[in-house]
């Protein structure tokens, strides 16, 4: 039976084959055949080309059939992956020739700008990464799934929510002020801060990732942060195959804060309390009553008679967090003729957040053809849309939901007598409490289930281009792209938020939405020449792109009811405001690639950008780069070296740019915001200059030396690349401070210089091979970033927000953590009159260290703290195989960097009545019981330098992480022999399975702050500073949502 | 083929058009104006010094500069629970600032930003092609708030650089402090220019632009701060001969949301209510105490001192108007003293916030008629100030003589409850060298070095030149 279907099968697409190449051959000679593998396995779409010019691809049998060949003509056979064959054949008629699969991936190829390279040819330090690599990974955004992966490439996590993009660093940080992001080419289009989530990873080929200058030169002035290329598949001639996926997955927060229960924070807020009290003096004493003292110094009667009515109290942890499920349901159809492939897909995602009512769906379409209109012309389409919908809540830090929860004192119910979230319920019991102006409640649900909000994003990018073959060698490619992006966002507030906020609120109401245009036409010329040993190959190119951003919201207010939630519903209006901006860039580009005798390659690329974001006088800027390798093992004095089977050396030097600035950042701009009066009740208009014009200015540079071999030994089994780069970049865009006399802050300045020098290490061994595989990736990267100059005087700059301070000076990396060191805890008076302390320090207030030993404490008195970027970074995976089965585990880890805690600041010293870590409990509470001599006495007025930033806040962001664990089991045949199934897996893939850290808060990869971007769409929290870069305050963890743990289960079969 | 070709030709014509096209990379701002092409008419400048009077909502802002150190630094102001960077802000009242102080770089930022506002104007409108008439007004105008900016910098930093023009950021690096005495060279000049050039109150078409009056108020208030009683006596006699002010008939009548350009206001800075786009006034609500039961959030600045509150003689009607004794929670009254005079009822409060209408008198004609007694040395002009209020006349047997025996103190005592809460207090001690005997015997931690701020350290360590302030 299972026979029969299969014959039907088989049949039909071979009619179908059949149907497809009939037209294209004429009828004469006639050869016919079977391709094997080397296990002599059918090898289908293996292209067999006559010498006179016929060729066709094997059927799914491997049987192949190729007609107007002339007697004794000689046939080629080649695949990819395996070493291609030319037999002749003769008069037999039959040919039967079995194929070996390629030894090495030298041969594979690598996807660089504007075109591509066989990995051999690669002189610069490029990394590819396969669809093999992520493709049971449960990402959303297919970086997600590199993290740990590639040398080099440091990929942060910041923050967990569903469809957060982490934040990506290749080879460092190379900008203090400019964007830190690199540049995203996806099917050939460049695209600043491209958002991945919007292309499903199921439908990509392979990532690649340009590191070094060289690689990046041909991208310009969008290089220097390094480049990403993402290729979407395509059908393979000769095979049509239906792929189907389904996974589900569950996502929960393994790792909680340790807060204190209702117990310990009353504690808490009674010495708080009376210690403040005490502090006033005039014989003011702990058990003094209420009635005596004022308003902020009283203590709730409950807290002193009965504070066990409060039990434990509530986690506000648990009720925000719930374990939630996802699903992932996926089909692609792919395959295609000689003339003709394509790629036809379709994917939903659906996950429900971890945070309570948050949720992230995305659909996804993708449509690639390839068309081959004459021997000379081929054409196609690659068309993706995506839509999100998501609710994504508690990324924004400080007073978003996760923080503020954690912030919400236990002593409150969940629900109080009257099925309300919170005290400010005028008829609850727990009102009682309104009196007291430092209790704090910021009930989650207040937020997520008396808001409705939702976010809407749609996405098409669409690239469409002719290849035309000139002469021999000489082919012209056009094309035009487009990228298409829609945003819509809404939200509404209930009256009063089940009185579970920190205040009561009417009802308000907004709606934003956003609309991105991106278009690009490139024209390129490439021109391949072979003659004798000498292989040559020319790019020249000329291309244009054009973005416009335009934004609108509204926002209103006075809702009679909560019925209808449209701003139409609202009685008075505010907030209302549109906006657009336009860049635009036309850019030269050329490279010519050359090699002798396939040993020798010397690679040389330039490109010319202009930019209508740079000063009229600086526009354009020209980025070189040069690139050398050299195969040794391919020279003669190496034949007899066995034990090394391949070794390659690569040098490269080139320059690339950033311009990640604003878009009119070159011109002085009027503004109208602060710039208004008015006269009795009259508003009259204003307008004030808010940015100062610089016409000189343009590119930042990076030029980056990079040395580097590959390296194979003992029979291929160790597999060895290496590469060492030193990037200096100099003309560093910068927002300059300025003397604030001038009227401004900063200005946007082409001045400065960094370094980074770095290690990259990435060892590949089969140790075990046969049956049974047992393969072992390993990766490490170090990285060394330093200042080398900065503005007039290389006056150090200094960032703060909410009292962490960064400060980037000459000699040191950027955004060293600022502040105090704080050692410890004054026992008694003695100590502290033995040791320079500040005026106002009470014994068990910190000891701040007298940096500067002038026997005084001052603002002199701060100094480096810390800095998050790592010393090292690597990644370990095991993967072990037999048969079918397939077992890999990757561990991640990093090394040597500080993370800011800035929770400290509500939740690690007295901030008005917030509750606290759990360490706090073991502070000083008289000399007796001095505590842990790290947490400093509970006040209300943090005497002694409590509250400045110290030290305290700093921790050891070093971690490792049980990165992923995946079991993939793949059906044998002979299992689906009766169904029409094939190639069939089934697995269970475990991200962000363990983290072992010290970190009190959730994750140590947590950055609330985003990397630097102009683009808009950025999620996170901003710094309140003047003219900050948000990129500055990596590494600060202002209350961000936790990565959980998502275990998923999967299926995927072809069909 | 033949399509192919016609393809091929079109594309590179597409390119040669837009290589051709240089105008392709010159992006011209959408959603902002280009200041190039900016100050070239009347309308260009009407909008520009309307930018230049915005710098006022900053400089007396609640949470403004002037408002922390005149009230927090002083005897009459405290403030307890607060929102944002409390340790910073706490800082002023228990002169515990330090160089790093945030609050203190904003403030600093923010009135030299005012100053570039008016600067940039000051030095376009002689070059314009705009009526000789026109540009004197402007000027008048500009270097009066121009004076009022820097008197309120020396007054708080004390020697302050002087930037007169619109500097580069290179051109700012050779600018270092000047004296006090210099900079009060500069107000005077500046605000002399004003009194000649300004028309009189009366006179004005657009109420709330400063007049000839506001600039002879601050001229008579910069000479008294300096010393200078002779020359404060004579232009504030002017002021007064000018009848262009009067006292309000009562002392409420001068408070309350609609209540705007009074025959009492001299210089005054107008808000409008109502909804967030428009210049609301902030005072209530950064004034009302850290809370948010009336649906804003309460900024708990400048909480009244049980002190300020004594100071009142009983049935002194100007006591209630001024301060409010607390609040009604639910049903608890909690007793937190702040002020009560921009207090407005019909305030919009939407999302938190509430957009009130009440402008913020920076001169009236009490203040002046207080100035003017204490300049000239008789009580006459501080008396119609208590008759006002209805309080007994000083000299006469019922004032409190025994405890304001001399009229220094008298006049203290009455600007201290007249003016309360109105950003005199700390100047006024300072003039009168007061500040130190007052306020420690009230057991706060003043020195003569608490008397200046500190410069911020960001300031110095752009400019190594800028110099610190003794002590700290």
């Amino acid at each position: 039976m299972n026979f029969k279907i299969y014959k039907t099968f088989k049949g039909l697409l071979l009619l179908t084959f059949a149907l497809l190449t009939l037209q294209v051959f004429a009828q004469t000679g006639e050869v016919t055949g079977k391709i094997t593998d080397e296990k002599g396995g059918p090898l289908p779409g293996v292209t067999v080309q006559a010498k006179s010019g016929a060729s066709t691809i094997s059927a799914p049998d491997g049987t192949f059939r190729l007609r107007n060949v002339p007697a004794g003509e000689s046939l080629t056979f080649s695949s990819v992956g395996y070493t291609a064959k030319t037999v002749n054949a003769g008069n037999k008629g039959t040919v039967s020739i079995s194929l070996d699969a390629t030894a090495s991936t030298l041969n594979d190829v690598v996807v660089v700008g504007y075109g591509t390279q066989t990995k051999k040819a690669v002189t610069g330090s490029v990394v590819s990464v396969g669809f093999d690599r992520f493709k049971d990974r449960s990402f959303s955004n297919v970086t997600q799934a590199l993290a740990g992966q590639v040398a080099g490439v440091n990929i942060t996590q910041a923050q967990g929510a569903p469809g957060q993009s982490p934040i990506i660093r290749i080879r460092g940080i190379s900008s203090i002020t400019a964007g830190t992001n690199p540049l995203m080419v996806v099917d050939g289009v460049p695209l600043e801060n491209f958002n991945l989530n919007m292309i499903n990873p199921q439908d990509i080929e392979s990532v690649e990732v340009l590191k070094d200058a060289s690689s990046a030169a041909i991208y310009g002035s969008r290089g220097a942060n390094g480049v990403i290329i993402i290729t979407t598949k395509l059908g393979k001639a000769g095979r049509s195959t239906v792929s189907a996926g389904y996974e589900y997955g569950i996502q929960k927060v393994t790792r909680k804060v340790n807060m204190m229960d209702a117990q310990q924070w009353i504690q808490y807020y009674i010495d708080a309390h009376n210690n403040a009290w005490v502090d006033l003096g005039g014989g003011r004493q702990a058990g003094d009553p209420n009635s005596v003292r004022p308003s902020n110094y009283k203590i709730p009667e409950d807290f002193i008679t009965n504070p066990a009515q409060f039990g434990k109290g509530t986690d506000w942890q648990d009720v925000m967090f719930r374990t939630a499920p996802s699903q992932n349901a996926q089909v692609s159809v792919s395959g295609g003729t000689d003339k003709t492939q394509f790629l036809f897909s379709t994917a939903y995602l659906s996950q429900d957040a971890v945070l309570d009512r948050n949720y992230y769906k995305r659909l996804t379409l993708r449509s690639n053809i390839r068309h081959k209109v004459s021997e000379k012309v081929n054409v196609g389409l690659n068309l993706g849309v995506t839509a999100i919908y998501d609710r994504t809540d508690g990324t924004q830090g400080k007073s978003d939901v996760i923080s503020l929860g954690i912030q919400s004192d236990p002593i409150f119910p969940v629900y109080n007598e009257n099925g309300n979230l919170g005290y400010r319920d005028p008829n609850s019991v727990w009102n009682r409490f309104i009196s007291y102006g430092d209790m704090n409640l910021w009930h989650p649900y207040s937020l997520t289930r008396f808001i409705d909000k939702q976010n809407k994003s749609f996405n098409t990018l669409g690239t469409g281009f002719l290849e035309y073959s000139i002469i021999k060698g000489l082919k012209f490619r056009s094309s035009i792209s487009a990228n298409l992006a829609n945003s819509k966002n809404d939200f509404y507030v209930f009256k009063n938020q089940g009185y579970g906020y920190s205040s009561l609120l009417n009802s308000s109401a907004s709606t934003g939405n956003s609309f991105m245009l991106n278009w690009l036409t490139e024209n390129t010329l490439n021109y391949d020449k072979h003659f004798g040993d000498h292989s040559l190959n020319i790019l020249a190119g000329y291309t244009a792109q054009e973005q416009r951003d335009e934004a609108a919201g509204a926002s209103a207010a006075g809702f009679a009811n909560d019925l209808v939630q449209t701003l139409n519903a609202g009685t008075t209006y505010n907030g209302v405001s549109s906006f657009a901006t336009e860049w635009s860039m036309l850019s030269y580009l050329s490279r010519v690639n050359y090699n002798f005798k396939n040993k020798y390659f010397l690679s040389g690329a330039i490109r010319r950008d202009g930019s209508s974001r740079f000063g009229s006088q600086r526009r354009w800027g020209y980025f070189p780069s040069m690139s050398a390798g050299w195969v040794v093992s391919d020279e003669d004095f190496m034949k007899n070296v066995n034990a090394i089977n391949f070794l390659k050396f690569r040098a490269s030097y080139g320059m690339s740019g950033n311009n990640q600035i604003p878009n009119y950042g070159a011109i002085s701009l009027l503004g109208a915001s602060n710039a208004n009066y008015a006269s009795g009740g009259t508003l009259l208009n204003g307008q004030s200059v808010t940015t100062i014009p610089n016409e000189l200015l343009r590119w930042e540079k990076t030029s980056q030396f990079n040395i580097g071999f590959d390296m194979r030994f003992l029979k291929n089994r160790v597999n060895l690349s290496a590469d060492f780069y030193n990037s200096i970049t100099k003309d560093m865009l910068l927002n300059v401070p300025i003397p604030d006399i001038t009227g401004f802050s900063t200005q946007l300045t082409n001045i400065g210089r960094m370094q980074n020098r770095g290690v990259e290490l990435a060892l590949t061994t089969k140790n075990v091979v046969g049956d049974f595989n047992w393969t072992t990736d390993v990766n490490f990267s170090l990285n060394r970033n330093k200042v080398l100059q900065l503005g007039p005087g290389n006056a150090p700059i200094i960032y703060t927000d909410y009292a962490v301070a960064v400060k980037t000076e000459v000699g040191q990396p950027i955004s060293n953590f600022y502040g105090y060191v704080f050692d410890g805890v004054f026992k008694n008076q003695k100590e502290i009159d033995g040791y320079p302390h500040d005026a106002t320090t009470k014994p068990g207030d910190p000891i701040v260290r007298d940096v500067n030993n002038d026997g005084k404490i001052t603002g002199d008195d701060r100094t480096n703290i810390g800095n998050y970027q790592p010393d090292f970074i690597g990644g370990i995976t095991n993967t072990f195989s037999y048969k079918g089965l397939e077992v890999s585990a990757m561990l991640q880890g990093s090394f040597g960097g500080e993370i800011t805690n800035q929770n400290v600041r509500y939740l690690g010293w007295w901030n008005n009545g917030r509750n606290m870590f759990s360490g706090v409990v073991n502070r000083w509470r008289s000399e007796a019981e001095p505590g842990d001599g790290k947490h400093f006495r509970a006040t209300l007025a943090n005497t002694g330098l409590q509250s400045q930033y110290s030290n305290y806040w700093v921790e050891d962001a070093s971690f490792v992480r049980i990165k992923n664990i995946r079991i993939s089991y793949t059906l044998p045949e002979k299992l689906l022999a009766r169904t029409p199934l094939k190639n069939t897996r089934i697995y269970i893939n475990a991200e962000n399975v363990h983290l072992f850290s010290k970190y009190i808060n959730y994750d140590p990869e947590n950055t609330t702050y985003n990397a630097t971007s102009y683009s808009a769409g950025a999620n996170g929290l901003a710094p309140s500073g003047i003219q900050a870069p948000s990129g500055a305050f990596i590494g600060v963890d202002y209350g961000s949502y936790p990565v959980p743990r998502i275990i998923t289960f999967g299926i995927k079969t072809d069909l | 083929m033949k399509t192919i070709s016609r393809i091929l030709a079109f594309c590179f014509l597409a390119v040669m058009a837009f290589s051709c096209k240089k105008s392709f990379l010159e992006r011209a701002p959408i959603s902002n104006a280009n200041a190039e092409n900016f100050f070239k008419t009347k309308a260009d400048f009407d909008l520009a010094v309307n930018a230049a009077y915005n710098s006022l909502y900053t400089t007396y802002h609640p949470e403004g500069p002037v408002s922390y150190v005149s009230e927090q630094m002083s005897d009459n102001a405290i403030v307890y629970n607060i929102s944002g960077i409390e340790a910073d802000k706490w800082a002023f009242k228990d002169y515990a600032l330090r160089p790093n102080n945030t609050m203190l770089y904003q403030f600093w930022q923010e009135c030299y930003k005012g100053l570039y506002n008016i600067n940039v104007v000051l030095s376009k409108i002689d070059g314009a092609e705009v009526e000789a008439a026109y540009k004197e007004g402007v000027k008048a105008e500009l270097m009066f708030l121009r004076g009022l900016q820097y008197f309120n910098l020396v007054r708080i930093w004390g020697d302050v650089p002087v930037v007169l023009t619109p500097l580069t950021g290179e051109e700012s690096y050779a600018v270092s402090r000047s004296t006090q005495a210099d900079v009060y060279a500069q107000i005077i000049k500046d605000v002399q220019f004003a009194a000649e050039k300004l028309p009189l109150q009366s006179k004005i078409t657009v109420k709330g632009k400063a007049s000839k009056g506001a600039a002879q108020t601050l001229l008579g208030k910069i000479y008294i701060t300096m010393g200078d009683k002779a020359k404060a006596a004579t232009v504030l006699t002017e002021v007064v001969n000018s009848k262009e002010y009067d006292l309000l008939p009562t002392y409420a009548a001068l408070w309350g949301g609609n209540v705007k350009n009074t025959k009492e206001s001299i210089f005054e800075i107008q808000h409008i209510g109502g909804n967030p786009a428009n210049p609301y006034s902030r005072y209530h609500q950064g004034f009302f105490p850290n809370t948010n039961i009336f649906q804003f959030y309460g900024g708990g600045m400048n909480q009244v001192t049980d002190d300020l509150w004594n100071e009142y003689e009983t049935g002194d009607v100007r006591q209630d108007i001024s301060i409010s004794k607390g609040y009604q929670n639910g049903n608890v009254f909690v007793a937190q003293k702040f002020p009560k005079k921009w207090l407005d009822a019909n305030a919009v409060v939407q999302g938190g916030t509430a957009y009130a209408s009440n402008n913020f008198m920076v001169l009236r004609y009490a203040d002046a008629l207080l100035m003017l007694a204490e300049a000239t040395g008789n009580a006459a002009s501080l008396n119609l100030v208590r008759a006002r209020a209805g309080m007994p006349l000083f000299g006469t047997a019922s004032y409190p003589t025994a405890k304001y025996p001399t009229l220094e103190l008298a006049i203290e005592h009455e600007r201290r409850v007249e003016l309360a809460l109105e950003f005199h207090r700390w100047f006024d001690l300072k003039r009168t060298n007061r500040a130190i005997p007052v306020l420690s015997a009230k057991g706060k931690a003043i020195t003569q070095d608490k008397l200046l701020v500190p410069v911020p350290e960001i300031v110095r360590q752009q400019n190594p030149v800028i110099t610190q302030n003794k002590g700290y």
